[in-house]
């Protein structure tokens, strides 16, 4: 089964929210913890272990037979980034950096000049992760950067840790909703919609349940920082798309010391007031799972 | 022998001459293209779309494209980033960074680098 959390909103405490839950969740369960932030990858720091198993994600890149080429423009045309740069007689010129590996060129050429060459844009990573007993695997994706097409990259992590057998798959998006966050949510059972009580917390938020009301994807709702502003509005659109509102995280100081050691806080501090709370959104996802 | 010429000015606005060269160039609006005749004299001007400035990406390759369309030797504008670079240099047309005066007071500027 795989659960998603997202939010929206950069910097919200998806990651931390995702960590804790898959610390917990990995007592009962086989788990596997896709981080597809790729532009940002960073749930191996919350966790304080070090990326393991890098393999290059790779992308068609083309190549022209100069000796093959017609120059009948046909492959600019139909370049959708702008990779394909045409001189005025129609020679095509390769520019590797906007080439999102489509192969458009590649099928569009009548004399099979295109020719099928790779370029990495990033990589995949398989850490084993152990912590006081408790383990399960954490596969991330990585952007190199600069490069600009993410969504590659979040399918050949997505794939990596997808191909490991586990009871459970938890997947941490990046913010915002685009193709990539789409791309992370595709199959998920369940959603968890981290968001804060400020106005860009909302907004988000509102976003984010737009496109998994879109993708039909039962949705969950946890406010974090919880009492730093008004949550009527957010009241509201959980009811507006049936999206019940499962946590609410206050400010604490224990989250910011659990952070500065690097270790997620249901096991740096058992007993605080936000652990149990970590506890209480995994109880109640293992309800609504063990009821489908 | 060097004949006549066009040289393309980035602009956010449709005043001809009088347009404001911007500091933008893969996502600027249009282009004012100046003919030049043998001696360095306005011959004609006309305004252009850049077709980069609605573009998804590689907004500056599209950019570049049109220029080439337009047969453009030499392209004035505030800034040029990494992609135009490589497109202008791999095409042969010149860039001159300039932004923030009339296109006419602009052409002034840099005849003797034309």
């Amino acid at each position: 089964m795989i659960i998603s959390v997202s939010g929206g909103k950069g910097g919200t405490g998806k990651s931390t929210v995702m960590v804790n839950i898959a610390i917990l969740l990995a007592q009962k369960y086989s788990l596997v913890l896709a981080d597809l932030d790729v532009e940002d990858p960073n749930d191996h720091i919350l966790l304080g272990v070090k990326l393991e198993n890098r393999e290059p994600i790779n992308i068609m890149l083309p190549f022209v037979d100069y000796k093959k080429c017609i120059k009948c423009r046909a492959c600019g045309n139909v370049c959708d980034t702008g990779a394909m740069l045409l001189s005025p007689e129609g020679i095509p010129y390769v520019i590797p950096r906007l080439c999102s590996g489509c192969r458009a060129c590649y099928y569009v050429c009548p004399t099979k000049a295109i020719e099928e060459g790779k370029r990495t844009i990033g990589y995949t990573y398989l850490t084993n992760v152990d912590m006081d007993g408790i383990s399960f695997k954490l596969v991330s994706g990585e952007l190199i950067e600069g490069e600009e097409h993410t969504p590659p990259a979040v399918i050949a992590a997505k794939e990596r840790a997808l191909n490991i057998d586990a009871e459970i798959h938890l997947i941490d998006t990046s913010a915002g909703t685009s193709n990539t966050v789409a791309t992370a949510f595709d199959n998920s059972k369940i959603v968890l919609a981290v968001t804060e009580p400020t106005p860009l917390g909302l907004h988000d938020l509102e976003l984010i349940l737009k496109l998994t009301s879109l993708m039909k994807i039962k949705t969950f709702i946890v406010i974090n920082r919880a009492g730093i502003g008004p949550e009527d509005d957010h009241v509201k659109l959980s009811r507006q798309y049936g999206s019940e509102i499962i946590a609410r995280i206050p400010y604490s100081r224990d989250v910011v010391e659990s952070y500065i050691k690097g270790k997620p806080i249901v096991l740096y501090k058992k007993d605080s007031k936000i652990s149990q709370i970590f506890y209480d959104i995994v109880n109640y996802l293992e309800e609504v799972v063990n009821d489908d | 022998m060097v004949n006549e010429m066009k040289v393309a000015f980035a602009t956010e606005e449709k005043n001809g001459l009088d347009s404001i060269v911007s500091t933008k160039f893969g996502r600027v609006a249009y282009f004012v293209i100046v003919e030049l005749d043998n001696d360095k004299k306005i011959k004609d001007n006309y305004i252009i779309v850049n077709p980069g400035g609605e573009a998804r990406s590689g907004a500056a390759i599209k950019a570049v494209q049109k220029l080439l369309e337009e047969k453009v030797a030499v392209v004035v504008a505030g800034a040029f980033g990494p992609n135009a670079l490589v497109a202008l240099d791999e095409m042969n047309i010149k860039h001159i960074v300039l932004s923030g005066v009339k296109v006419s007071e602009a052409l002034g500027q840099i005849t003797d680098k034309l």
